[in-house]
């Protein structure tokens, strides 16, 4: 029985910068570290973490039948065909929009944590009530957020609702890292977002097309093509979250060649 | 049923209480249900704070109205649950500050450390003081003047309820929105010059910045 659990949300505000995706990769990365963890969908409305693992036709039972008493928790959890430290738990059917409220969370959380060594809430897009039931269960969270303004103000208001509801520590990932235009100052940079965020970097995913692959194929990408950049970060945030000291990726080494030259060019700011 | 609002204090240093949660069951104990506004004095809530709160009000058949505190912890945390608050500044009889024009230089500052944050909104019957950033999409009022001990990339409203000498005063001076008494004026296109403590008044109908003057 593990006692320490992480109880961690990821949360972003906007839409589609990027949670189940991180989801989905931090569970089979930290998996194969030997933790066992389990993935929550608390995006059940809209759910699709179960897609990206590729666990859709596999589920049976959902948390609502657990809290029901109508199943056991272990009927409910999904375990990963190939991954068998990790385990998908969806909250809900998307046809039971009003079930949830803050306190069935803090139930189901607190099952999973007599067996998990880390439980990973994907937390819905917005701040109304699907986002205050998953915060309503988490200790510590990590923003997504992507390197435009948009994401970063919605993501600066969450940090806000966290900060209010005592959740510490939050921790920032900037996804869809490109490097080609943020070395030619199209896009935010990373001084940018952290500078508004004001939060501590737990890591940098590089834009791949092969996410958009893994998602189709229902294979997150952590867990074959290891080339991949995007494998690589979300590895190495994995790693960062155990507590492992391994530096950022620097994007303007990663575009290739310009590097020297953008350097001087990134010090100034977009906005 | 009574339509009528009532009071209730938590007063934490009332050593009659272990805490405040027995403090405002006792308290409830002895009203009628009733619509009941929530005066917090010092005491820090957080959101989860504020909804256990509601939840024991809600277990005595009262309805929250609003709240008031001197808090601004508190203050942030009710208005981002959607109630109704007031922020109260300290002073030894325990009252609402009434501040005019003339006797502004006497008001209390109103002290807030840490970003405020998009969506946050900071308000001050007195002078505002700032340590920290104020984040675009949050916004800041006051109605003396607002000085802020970092980046202002937000909205701020000075001499909020028409005082025109009001000043908003910022160590970067980004803002979206630029308001002071009645005059609003959209922020500046061009970017600062780094370094440069910057202020913003009204003279001749007109709100300009300019580098902060020592005084």
């Amino acid at each position: 029985m593990a006692t320490d659990t992480r109880v961690i949300l990821i949360c972003s505000g906007k839409g589609g910068v990027g949670k189940t995706t991180l989801t989905a990769n931090l569970g089979i990365s930290l998996a194969r570290q030997g933790l066992t963890t389990a993935v929550l969908d608390a995006d059940f409305g809209l759910r699709n973490l179960d897609l990206l693992l590729g666990l859709e036709n596999r589920i049976v039972y959902t948390a609502q039948e657990v809290l029901e008493e109508e199943c056991r928790l272990d009927q409910a959890l999904v375990k990963h065909k190939q991954e068998s430290n990790l385990s998908l738990l969806p909250a809900g059917n998307p046809r039971m929009l009003d079930w949830l409220k803050p306190d069935d969370m803090k139930r189901i959380v607190k099952m999973l944590k007599e067996q998990f060594n880390y439980v990973l809430i994907d937390c819905p897009a917005g701040v109304e009530d699907g986002f205050k039931n998953a915060m309503a269960a988490s200790q510590e969270a990590i923003v997504v957020t992507n390197p435009e303004v948009s994401a970063v103000r919605d993501a600066d208001r969450v940090i806000g609702l966290l900060n209010t509801n005592a959740i510490k520590p939050v921790q920032l990932v900037l996804n869809r890292v490109r490097p080609k235009m943020m070395a030619n100052q199209e896009m935010l940079s990373i001084e940018d977002v952290t500078d508004i965020l004001a939060l501590p970097l737990l890591g940098l995913v590089l834009e791949d097309e092969q996410v958009i692959v893994s998602t189709n194929r229902g294979e997150p990408l952590t867990l074959n093509s290891v080339n991949s950049p995007a494998a690589k970060c979300y590895l190495n945030i994995a790693k960062r979250l155990q507590g492992e000291d391994i530096p950022l990726i620097d994007p303007i080494e990663e575009s290739s060649g310009f590097g020297s030259k953008f350097r001087r060019l990134m010090q100034t700011k977009i906005f | 049923m009574n339509s009528q609002t009532q009071k209730i204090i938590i007063n934490i240093e009332d050593s009659k209480y272990i805490s405040w949660e027995s403090c405002l069951r006792n308290k409830l104990k002895n009203l009628k249900s009733s619509n009941i506004e929530i005066d917090c004095k010092n005491l820090d809530l957080s959101c989860r704070g504020i909804s256990e709160l509601i939840s024991i009000a809600n277990q005595f058949n009262c309805k929250v109205i609003s709240f008031c505190s001197t808090s601004s912890k508190t203050i942030v945390s009710s208005q981002s649950l959607g109630y109704k608050s007031q922020f109260i500044i300290e002073n030894n009889s325990n009252e609402i500050l009434k501040i005019n024009e003339k006797n502004l230089t006497f008001s209390k500052t109103n002290f807030h450390q840490g970003t405020v944050r998009s969506g946050e909104y900071l308000e001050s019957p007195g002078d505002l003081l700032i340590l920290g950033d104020v984040n675009p999409g949050a916004k800041v009022s006051a109605e003396g003047n607002i000085i802020i001990w970092g980046r202002l990339l937000g909205i701020a409203h000075a001499g909020s309820k028409g005082n025109s000498k009001a000043t908003i005063s910022a160590l970067q001076l980004r803002p979206v929105q630029l308001r002071i008494a009645k005059k609003v004026a959209r922020g500046p296109k061009e970017k600062p010059q780094l370094g440069l403590a910057e202020q913003a008044r009204i003279d001749s109908e007109e709100i300009i910045i300019s580098p902060m003057e020592s005084t």
